[in-house]
């Protein structure tokens, strides 16, 4: 009874802002944004997005901004977690087009990822958990039901059972590859117009190579100030954490 | 031909000519003659020419002049000028004429230098002229006179308009008044040396299409009256215009040979050759009045020929390049508005400026997408000339109407052209111009050719609805977020685990009830123990009234169950020997033992044997039933 009065209490905090105030808040952003205020829309919307309200449309929003106004790095970072908050509409995705188009470094030789995180892109985590859950959950449920049936009535619900216990074996390991995509892979966005890429975590150690604002990085590890940075060719370094922003 | 000269030219020959007749008649001659020399400057450079001018004022016919010792002095011409002049007093009128010789001299040394004097012997009587000392310098020294003429203001200044080139290359603002590089090459003729007529181009060879300026000039060293008419050559083979035609006589000094003369420029034309090959310039002719009054007279010139050597146009013309099109030239277009509601109308106007035929060059024809309709152009015209060069703006006014709303790109307009001056083809361009056209506020549609007879074509230019990329930003928000994943959702992994609960929880289940199943065989003993005494209580039932052998087979199955319980596994079936054993090693006592076997015997015996019908037989047999079974359960 006490844990449900807290979780109720919990669910019905109160927003920082009221949907009006936010609606409002977004509208003078969108004014803003339409009279060339770049910079007076992305401050908007940024207060939406820090306090509660980074939905896609907001978060489009301050990517679209950002791309109008040259910042490529805040362009692709918002327009990735636009596309991450709900899915890859139309729009995000030729923004997120055009922002790379701008992008200053051409990653030569660039090599595919890994098999486990192209199944997983290709599919819908909610999608995939949903149906493992529902073959899974109706397998036993048919088996159940053929334990009490009788003897001559119950060889449907064994086929049924075996067919979706079957199919949920695909799918568990397709719902595992998300997971484990979840779990294990960390993406960042340049956000500095220059970043440097060092051999070793150290602020004089040899520079490998520069990347600029709006390239999508994969982080591998965090040493100090510095973390661990891979291309989409496998050039690896390490670069200031400051530069980056993680997705 | 138009008549050139001063207004008062026309009717003074006329008048001046009655005039002196009537005065003829009371005329006479001043009886004193008077000689005296004089110069037009008393400081000359030794680079330098000036007039020493030898004057005899009324003499005799038989009168001599001995000129003057020009030893120091180089003589370069010697011509005499003679005129007359009446004077009208109150004493009558007198006649006076004058001969004057006009010495051109140029030193030869430097220093002060002496013109002798001059005598003139009227036949026992000798007048005497002065000499004249001059300072000569070395070098050049500037002609005081020719300086106060430079410094005079051009009368034509400003007068064909503003400089429409300003800031073009190869258009600067220098000074007209001779624009063709300096006094011409002029060959004074033989005969009629005071007075003649002279044509000259400004350039020998020319190209195609290329400006020449021809000029046409009187030179004179009389006084001039009038230019009563001038006859041009037809110029057969050119395209010309006229660029100068004074109003009035304007003469200018100009040193022909070392001899001055006054230039009157009577036309100025351009003209354009329009084929190649050598090209002959006719003679130009003039009728001129010299003198005034009763003292002129009209003399009839003609003019030299000139010879114009035409080059063809080199090879290597872009695509497009039109023969006319030679010169230097710029091409503009613009439109008004840019932005437009749909049905009303855009003017885009083409301008063509520059130097060169303004009057035979066709600017490019304007094209647009089908979605513009273009309009028949007006042609205006504005030919300006500046340095003596032809040239101007020739725009092209098009009307055009939008038959659809969108974004439309009007496409570079080029238009090639041959440079005299660095010999070579030109592209003058323009840059595409767009135009957008928005829906009209009162819903206008389309009236044009387009929207009569249907779809743009496919192969036509299409409506160019260009951006940068970048979709544009919602205007509407859902502020609900995605949650979490589902499969990182509290509820998710114990859904997944809890068939497998379920399946131990019955797997649970089914042991506990095996076992307890187990424990309970004592208590399965007794309910058939109990199964047994209710078997015999209902063979109870039976014993009054019931059949004799459903009486006794009651009684059988009670102690059959009974025995079942009691020794843990079945015994019907078996045999009184196999049963007796079964109790032996049951441990069951002998009498007890035998005391059973008793009842079933009776039981079988009663089943299938008469007499059995008695119900103190059935009495007995139940007592013993029951005697046995609660002596074996007192075991």
């Amino acid at each position: 009874m006490i844990a449900a009065l807290v979780l109720a209490t919990v669910i019905a905090q109160p927003s920082y802002y009221s949907p009006g105030e936010a609606e409002a808040l977004f509208q003078q952003g969108a004014t803003a944004f339409d009279q060339g205020d770049y910079d007076g829309a992305i401050a908007a919307w940024q207060k939406l997005a820090d306090h509660g309200f980074a939905s896609q449309d907001v978060l489009y929003n301050l990517g679209t901004a950002a791309l109008k106004k040259g910042d490529l790095g805040h362009a692709v970072l918002w327009l990735e977690r636009a596309r991450r908050a709900g899915g890859p509409r139309d729009d995000v995705t030729a923004n997120l087009e055009a922002a790379r188009a701008r992008q200053g470094d051409k990653v030569v030789g660039q090599v595919g990822d890994p098999f486990i995180e192209r199944i997983a892109a290709a599919s819908s985590p909610d999608l995939v958990a949903m149906a493992f859950l529902a073959a899974w959950l109706g397998g036993w449920a048919l088996a159940f039901v053929f334990r009490f049936l009788k003897p001559g009535r119950r060889t449907w619900a064994a086929v049924l059972s075996a067919l979706l216990l079957v199919a949920s074996l695909p799918l568990g390991l397709l719902l595992g590859a998300h997971v484990w995509v979840e779990k294990n892979t960390h993406d960042a966005v340049v956000l500095s117009p220059t970043v440097q890429a060092r051999e070793l975590p150290a602020p004089n150690a040899k520079v490998s190579f520069e990347v600029h604002a709006g390239l999508k990085v994969r982080l591998l590890e965090t040493e100090g100030a510095f973390v661990r940075i891979r291309l989409p060719n496998g050039l690896v370094g390490w670069a200031e954490k400051e530069g980056l922003a993680e997705l | 031909m138009r008549r050139i000269g001063s207004p008062l030219g026309a009717p003074r020959g006329a008048i001046s000519f009655a005039f002196a007749a009537v005065l003829a008649a009371t005329a006479a001659f001043a009886e004193e003659p008077d000689f005296y020399q004089t110069v037009d400057r008393a400081e000359v450079g030794t680079e330098d020419t000036f007039r020493l001018n030898v004057v005899i004022v009324n003499a005799p016919e038989d009168a001599t002049l001995t000129p003057p010792d020009l030893s120091d002095f180089e003589v370069l011409s010697k011509t005499p000028v003679d005129s007359t002049s009446i004077q009208i007093g109150s004493g009558g009128s007198q006649i006076q004429r004058v001969r004057k010789w006009v010495f051109v001299l140029r030193p030869r040394r430097a220093g002060q230098l002496t013109i002798g004097a001059s005598r003139l012997d009227l036949g026992g009587r000798t007048l005497r002229a002065d000499a004249i000392t001059i300072t000569a310098k070395k070098g050049r020294l500037q002609d005081p006179a020719l300086a106060q003429r430079q410094r005079r203001p051009d009368p034509f200044q400003g007068f064909f308009g503003g400089n429409p080139f300003q800031g073009m290359p190869g258009f600067d603002d220098e000074d007209d008044a001779f624009p063709f590089g300096g006094p011409p090459d002029v060959d004074i003729p033989t005969t009629e040396a005071d007075l003649f007529v002279r044509t000259y181009v400004d350039k020998k060879e020319a190209w195609v299409g290329q400006q020449v300026t021809l000029s046409v000039y009187v030179f004179s060293r009389v006084d001039l009256s009038s230019v009563d008419s001038v006859k041009l050559p037809k110029l057969e083979g050119f395209w010309s215009e006229d660029i100068d035609t004074p109003q009035t006589l304007s003469g200018e000094t100009r040193i022909l040979n070392g001899v001055p003369y006054k230039a009157y420029l009577l036309k100025r034309k351009a003209i354009f050759p329009l084929k190649a090959g050598t090209q002959t310039i006719d003679a130009a002719e003039a009728d001129i009045t010299t003198g005034y009054l009763f003292a002129g007279r009209r003399v009839h010139r003609v003019g030299n020929k000139v010879k114009l050597e035409v080059r063809p146009l080199p090879d290597g013309a872009p695509r497009g390049f039109a023969t006319t099109n030679v010169g230097r030239w710029r091409l503009s277009v613009d439109a008004t508005p840019e932005e437009v509601e749909l049905g009303n109308p855009v003017t885009v106007r083409v301008t063509l400026e520059g130097v060169g035929n303004v009057k035979n060059v066709t600017p490019p024809k304007l094209t647009a997408p089908p979605s513009l309709r273009i309009f028949d152009p007006t042609l205006a015209d504005k030919p300006t000339t500046r340095n003596g060069q032809f040239g101007g703006r020739r725009v092209q006014e098009y009307l055009v109407m939008p038959q659809q709303t969108g974004t439309f790109t009007i496409p570079s307009l080029e238009f090639p052209y041959f440079d005299p001056e660095s010999r070579s083809y030109e592209i003058a361009r323009t840059e595409p111009i767009q135009i957008r056209v928005t829906p009209g506020a009162a819903g206008a549609v389309a009236t044009g050719a387009h929207a009569a007879t249907g779809p743009v074509p496919a192969d036509a230019p299409k409506n160019v609805l260009a951006s940068d990329g970048v979709m544009p930003i919602r205007h509407s928000a859902d502020f609900s977020q995605r949650g979490a994943a589902v499969w990182s959702r509290p509820w998710f992994v114990p859904a997944v685990v809890s068939p497998l609960g379920v399946w131990l929880a019955l797997v649970g289940v089914g042991l506990v009830r095996a076992r307890a199943a187990r424990e309970d065989e004592g208590s399965i003993r007794k309910k058939k123990a109990r199964a047994a005494r209710r078997r015999l209580a209902a063979a109870e039932t039976l014993r009054a009234n019931g059949a004799t052998a459903d009486f006794y087979a009651e009684v059988e199955k009670a102690v059959i169950t009974f025995l079942d319980a009691r020794l843990g596994e079945p015994v019907a079936g078996l045999t009184r020997e196999a049963l007796a054993q079964k109790l032996t090693e049951k441990g069951i006592p002998a009498d007890r033992q035998r005391s059973l076997l008793a009842v079933l015997e009776t039981c079988e015996l009663g089943r299938f044997a008469p007499g059995g019908a008695d119900p103190a037989a059935r009495d007995r047999v139940l007592d013993d039933a029951e005697a046995a079974m609660e002596a074996l359960d007192a075991r």
